[in-house]
C-alpha cells in the first residue's frame, strides 16, 4: 500500500484506537445517577458488565465499507475507588474492508483499564477520576486493524449535574455534562514495509506513522430521575420517568507524530437515550460522522448494561478490600 | 466460535436478569409530591423507596424557608417507606433531605423541596 493510501485511511484507523464499547461504570453523587454512557466512559468507578455493545456503521476510509462490532466490557472495583476493566471487540468488515478488500472478521485488541477516582462532591454534583488504558497490542486480528503494539492512553474523566442551580432554573437541575480526555500514545513511532513492485521489480518502501490522538469526548444528558426525585414529580408514568435523553460526541484529533496521518479530526455525534432500570439499563443511540473521514453514514450503537453491585452487592459487586464508602457529605447536608 | 459464544452468553445474561437483585434505594415518589405545592402545611413526610430499608441508618430531616428545622427528629421506616412527622408550619419552600441504607448495604442521599401556600 502506497503511503497515499494509508494516510486515506488512517482517519478510520484513529477511530479505532478508541474501540465504541470501552464504557463502563456508572457513578452516584448525592442526588446525581451518573450512568454508563455509550461513547465515553462516565466518570465514576463501580463494578459492572456491558454485555454486549452493538454498533453498525460505514467507515470512513476510502472506499468506505460497513464495520460491525460487538464489544463486552467488566469492571471490577479494587477498591471503593479504584477499579480495573477489561474490554474486548469482535469487528466484522464488509467488502471492500479488509487488507485484501474481500472483508474480514476478527478480535480487536484486549483493554484494559485502571481507573480511579480522585474526587467527588455530592453537593455540587461533581466527580474527577483518572486512569490509565492500555490496548494490548498484538492480542487482536491485523486484518481489522489491531496493532501489533501496545498504546498506552491516560485519561481524564469529568461529570457536573447541574442540581446545584437557583430555584428560577429548575427545569435545568436534571442536565448534566461528563467528558473525557485522552492522550493515545503508540508504543511504536512507525512501522515500514517493504515490498516489491509488480510493475517495475524495485523494492519499495512503505512507513506509516503512529500518531499520537487526542481523544477527547462530553456527553450533556436530561435525566427524568432526577427530574422526578429531586426537582419535581410530573405523575408521568413510571416507565418514562426512566429515561435519560442524551447527545454524546465522541472525537479524535491526531496531535504529533502525523506526517501520514494528517491531523483532522474525525468522531460522531451521536443523540440517543438510556432507559435505566433497577439493576441493568439500555441504551441506543445514532453515530452521526462528523466529517467524510469519520463516516459515509449514520450508523447505530446500543448496549445492554448491568450493575453488578446492585445484582450482587455482597458478592462480585463490592470492591475486593474495603467496604464501600459512605457520601462524602455528612448528614444532614443543608 | 460464534456458537460457543451463545452457549457462554445466554445462561449469563439470564442469570443477571433473573437473578437475586437488591440494588440502590433511590427514591421512588413522596407525600407531599416533589416539587409540588401543598395548601396548608403537612402534618407529615413519607418518602418510598426503590428497595427496602435499614432503619438504624435511614433518616429524613425537613427545613422551612429559613432554614430551620421543622421536623420532630422521630424517622420511622417500615419496609421501603420512610415518614417523619412535622411540626405546625408556615407558608413557603420546605426542604427535604435523606439519607438511606438499602438492606443490600447501599447508601444513597438526596434531598428536593415542595411548597406550601403558595
Amino acid at each position: 500500500m502506497s503511503i497515499r493510501l494509508w494516510r486515506a485511511g488512517l482517519p478510520g484507523l484513529a477511530i479505532m484506537l478508541v474501540p465504541l464499547g470501552e464504557s463502563v461504570a456508572h457513578e452516584i453523587v448525592g442526588n446525581r445517577f451518573f450512568p454508563a454512557t455509550l461513547g465515553i466512559d462516565d466518570p465514576g468507578v463501580n463494578d459492572e458488565l456491558s454485555l454486549p455493545t452493538v454498533s453498525n456503521f460505514k467507515t470512513g476510509d476510502d472506499p468506505s465499507f460497513r464495520q460491525r462490532d460487538i464489544s463486552a466490557d467488566f469492571s471490577k472495583r479494587i477498591t471503593e475507588a479504584f477499579a480495573v476493566s477489561f474490554g474486548s471487540t469482535y469487528s466484522s468488515f464488509r467488502p471492500p474492508g479488509g487488507p485484501d478488500s474481500l472483508g474480514a472478521a476478527g478480535f480487536q485488541n484486549l483493554d484494559t483499564t485502571f481507573k480511579y477516582r480522585l474526587f467527588k462532591n455530592p453537593e455540587h454534583e461533581f466527580v474527577m477520576s483518572v486512569g490509565l488504558s492500555i490496548e494490548w497490542g498484538g492480542t487482536g486480528a491485523q486484518s481489522v486493524g489491531a496493532d501489533p503494539f501496545n498504546t498506552y492512553t491516560p485519561t481524564l474523566w469529568f461529570g457536573k449535574g447541574f442540581g446545584d442551580l437557583p430555584d428560577t432554573l429548575s427545569w435545568v437541575r436534571p442536565v448534566a455534562i461528563t467528558g473525557q480526555v485522552g492522550y493515545a500514545i503508540p508504543g511504536r513511532n512507525s512501522t515500514t514495509t517493504f515490498s516489491v513492485d509488480p510493475d517495475s521489480g524495485d523494492l519499495t518502501a512503505d512507513t506509516e506513522f503512529h500518531p499520537r490522538v487526542l481523544n477527547w469526548g462530553a456527553t450533556i444528558q436530561y435525566s427524568m430521575p432526577y427530574l422526578k426525585s429531586a426537582v419535581i414529580d410530573l405523575g408521568l408514568p413510571d416507565f418514562v420517568n426512566r429515561f435519560i435523553p442524551i447527545v454524546e460526541a465522541t472525537l479524535q484529533t491526531p496531535v504529533s507524530n502525523t506526517f501520514t496521518s494528517g491531523t483532522m479530526t474525525t468522531g460522531t455525534i451521536n443523540p440517543g437515550f438510556l432507559w435505566v432500570g433497577n439493576t441493568f439499563q439500555i441504551g441506543i443511540e445514532a453515530l452521526i460522522p462528523i466529517n467524510r473521514q469519520s463516516g459515509t453514514n449514520v450508523g447505530v450503537i446500543a448496549q445492554l448494561h448491568f450493575y453488578l453491585d446492585d445484582i450482587d452487592p455482597r458478592g462480585i459487586g463490592k470492591p475486593i478490600f474495603g467496604g464501600p464508602v459512605q457520601p462524602a457529605s455528612p448528614f444532614p447536608r443543608n | 466460535m460464534q456458537r460457543s459464544a451463545i452457549v457462554v452468553v445466554i445462561p449469563l445474561l439470564l442469570w443477571l436478569v433473573t437473578g437475586q437483585a437488591s440494588a440502590h434505594a433511590f427514591l421512588d415518589h413522596a407525600q407531599p409530591r416533589v416539587g409540588n405545592t401543598v395548601a396548608t402545611a403537612p402534618r407529615e413526610v413519607t418518602l418510598w423507596f426503590t428497595q427496602k430499608l435499614e432503619p438504624a441508618f435511614s433518616s429524613v430531616t425537613v427545613t422551612n424557608a429559613a432554614g430551620q428545622r421543622v421536623d420532630t427528629g422521630k424517622t420511622r421506616v417500615s419496609g421501603n417507606q420512610m415518614s417523619v412527622s412535622l411540626r405546625s408550619g408556615g407558608a413557603g419552600t420546605y426542604r427535604v433531605t435523606w439519607r438511606v441504607l438499602s438492606v443490600d448495604t447501599h447508601t444513597t442521599d438526596g434531598s428536593f423541596t415542595f411548597q406550601v401556600g403558595q
